[in-house]
């Protein structure tokens, strides 16, 4: 019923997954920013342009945060 | 625990839902508004509807489950949409707002030909309607533990238990699913979920307290989990049934371009937002803010489940037992909750979740009604108007409005039929990912290059659907030889690859749409304008039928007056410099009562100016679409 597999906290079974993650996900957010920004639909030379720019870049980022402070929690909060 | 009390709350509750729904239905005048809304809405109104949507479909029942076996990883699903947001907000939205597009098929016929739309038609149909059952089925397992075996009503004997009984909870809960979507359209079902999006976090935060609350506090809680259990991440590629690399492809890319890409429903909330600009504000803080708390309110209940289950007969006042090892977890829910909360609590926890997955039902019912009537019946209908050679004539709004009611109870028919092929599956979550799986890639893949790839040509996007699927089916067929090299290690469950497999059938499917638009003329840029997203610009033009003004300019709030005359909204030469607006250009006015959210509201064209400073005239037409009324005051915003 439960998960049993792999319960040893190893770097692999810490960090592998976060690393795939951003990684991977990371190479289609970059493509999406790319594209965005050459197509000119998130144009950044615009007030506008520049605070979703931004913005994407933010959540990005608080999305990483999340993911590393509950790994941080869940091996060294006792 | 006797359910009387739990009952009565839920019927109370129901009928206030339902109430509140039926309300809206009066806003409901034509086609646009019953699937659209009327494209009036703020983004806050927008934000909140979509999480009784997502959280609905993403149901209490499934990943509490999943979280009770597998710990806070059972949060993934929820915490990978970002990467997907740029395509979405910058491609996707605009394009679709801006093209006035109302259905992915059409898109696929003003990008491609009739033949793909005529495909995108049938596998949207079968995903809406594999949806829809899935709803159901979980709102049945939902309902089920709480039942009697044996219901008598007027002496008749009706079973609750085993499979019959499920289907026969489910044919009742589509009953009530039916009367306000059928009466209310998307007016009802927005405004439905946002009463329910806010009961919702709050019916899953207080399974959460009540249960660290009943195990003693936060700190026996925590330790009670192993360390593990506590990872946001599943491990790598073990086991079959739930790892982390097979959920990333099945779920972080088919799942989210699926939910944001094709989920007819959501694509509907985000064109009843009043302008792009909205629709992005609501996206981003849907994914932002919402999703992180949903992923932890549908999850709470199988964590406390798990650390009950693990301090039952150690910690004070929890009675060894009270979990069996034997349990359905798909129940686990239910179970908590019946643990934690009293009998008053325990009724308003489940009549919040079921209602939410009614509402998830419910769009999902209404959008399905819209491919219906977009993609099938006014295309058949065209057909037979231009073979008659003008003896048949195209019908009223009202006529469309009464099919679209029609169809939301034959697809509510269907879906309830549905259930019948998924009922098999070990967990919900299973089902559901394999269904992900397995259906979204051809349509995903044809919609992302489609959108993003303008080479992509038209024999290559019909080569997406039948090669891919065919080359599929033969995947699926021997998964050793064809999606092992692709599986990183991931093992199967149940003889096949549940999520990784979704890896695979993308690949196929980029392949040989590639390939075949590699081998095959391209569209021109001019047949393409506004069509793809390096031609949004194009389509914001066509949008407004000219050139967009962006200059920044204020909201001006003003008193709004009756012109017979004229067609358009006219204002004060003064008003028209402060909000930067020019005459023809797209102005949104809305009731001053900025809680509304945009319910009362319209779109005109800047009309001819006036010397009245402080003054709107707006034609009767305007003011009976808007539901404005003589004390009403109006707050205008230029939008393009």
């Amino acid at each position: 019923m439960f998960d049993t597999a792999m319960t040893e906290l190893t770097f692999g079974r810490v960090w592998a997954p976060l690393i795939y993650l951003y990684g991977v996900g990371g190479i289609f957010f970059l493509v999406g920013m790319v594209i965005s920004t050459r197509s000119k639909s998130l144009n950044t030379k615009t007030r506008n342009g520049k605070k979703w720019f931004k913005l994407l870049l933010f959540g990005y980022g608080w999305y990483l945060f999340i993911h590393t402070s509950l790994t941080l929690a869940a091996l060294y909060l006792k | 625990m006797s359910m009387t009390i739990p009952w009565i709350v839920m019927v109370l509750y129901f009928i206030l839902v339902m109430g509140f729904g039926s309300m809206f239905g009066r806003y409901t005048k034509s086609t646009a508004d019953f699937f659209f809304g009327g494209r009036r809405f703020a983004w806050w109104l927008i934000a909140m509807s979509i999480l009784a949507t997502g959280v609905g479909s993403h149901s209490f029942v499934k990943y509490s489950a999943k979280a009770f076996q597998h710990g806070f990883s059972s949060t993934m699903t929820y915490m990978n949409d970002w990467f997907f947001m740029p395509f979405f907000m910058f491609g996707w939205l605009p394009l679709i707002y801006y093209s006035r597009v109302s259905s992915v098929p059409e898109y696929f016929q003003r990008r491609f030909n009739y033949k793909a739309r005529f495909l995108a038609t049938v596998a949207l149909f079968f995903y809406m309607i594999g949806y829809i059952s899935i709803g159901f089925l979980t709102i049945g397992k939902a309902l089920q533990p709480m039942l009697p075996d044996l219901l008598s009503i007027f002496g008749l004997q009706i079973s609750l238990i085993g499979d019959t009984g499920l289907m026969n909870i489910i044919i009742f809960v589509a009953v009530i699913t039916g009367i306000y979507i059928t009466y209310g359209g998307q007016t009802a079902v927005i405004f439905t979920d946002l009463l329910q999006g806010f009961i919702l976090i709050f019916a899953g935060l207080l399974v959460l307290f009540l249960g660290f609350s009943y195990l003693g506090g936060f700190a026996n809680f925590w330790h009670h989990l192993p360390e593990h259990f506590k990872l946001p991440l599943a491990h790598f590629n073990q086991p079959g049934g739930f790892n982390f690399v097979g959920i990333f492809w099945q779920d972080g890319i088919a799942g989210s371009i699926g939910f944001l890409f094709m989920n007819q429903g959501l694509i509907m909330r985000f064109l009843a937002t009043r302008s792009v600009e909205d629709g992005k504000k609501a996206a981003a803080f849907n994914v932002l803010v919402i999703l992180p708390i949903s992923a932890i309110v549908v999850s709470g209940a199988g964590w406390i489940g798990h650390a009950i289950y693990q301090g039952q007969g150690i910690l004070p006042g929890i009675p060894a037992g009270i979990i069996p090892p034997t349990l359905d977890v798909d129940e686990i829910f239910t179970i908590t909750a019946r643990i934690v909360a009293t009998p008053i609590v325990f009724g308003f926890i489940m009549a919040a979740v079921t209602a939410a997955l009614m509402s998830t039902v419910d769009t999902l019912i209404n959008a399905t009604a819209a491919i219906f009537i977009n993609d099938i019946w006014l295309p058949a209908e065209r057909v037979l108007i231009r073979r008659s050679k003008g003896s048949r004539l195209q019908k009223d709004d009202r006529y469309y409005l009464k099919v679209a009611r029609w169809a939301s109870i034959v697809i509510t028919t269907v879906g309830v039929l549905g259930v019948l092929a998924f009922k098999n599956f070990a967990t919900l979550y299973e089902a559901h990912g394999f269904f992900h799986s397995t259906l979204t890639p051809p349509l995903i893949v044809a919609i992302f290059l489609g959108i993003f790839w303008r080479r992509f040509t038209d024999q290559a996007v019909i080569w997406t659907f039948l090669g891919g699927a065919t080359l599929m089916i033969v995947g699926a067929t021997w998964p050793e030889i064809f999606i092992t090299p692709f599986a990183q290690g991931s093992a199967m469950s149940g003889g096949k690859y549940i999520y990784i497999s979704a890896m695979y059938n993308i690949v196929v499917c980029v392949g040989v749409g590639v390939i075949v638009s590699l081998f095959t003329k391209p569209k021109t840029d001019e047949e393409l304008e506004g069509l793809t997203i390096w031609t949004v610009e194009r389509a914001r033009w066509r949008f407004k039928g000219g050139k967009p003004n962006d200059r920044p300019g204020e909201k001006v709030k003003l008193k709004y007056k009756i012109d017979d005359s004229g067609e358009f909204a006219r204002f004060a030469k003064e008003d028209m410099e402060k909000m930067a607006l020019d005459e023809g250009d797209l102005v949104y006015l809305c009731d001053s009562r900025a809680w509304l959210g945009g319910l009362k509201s319209v779109h005109s064209k800047a009309g001819k100016p006036h010397n009245e400073p402080g003054v709107v005239y707006i034609t009767p037409e305007m003011e009976e679409s808007a539901l404005f009324t003589k004390k009403t005051r109006v707050v205008a915003e230029k939008e393009l």
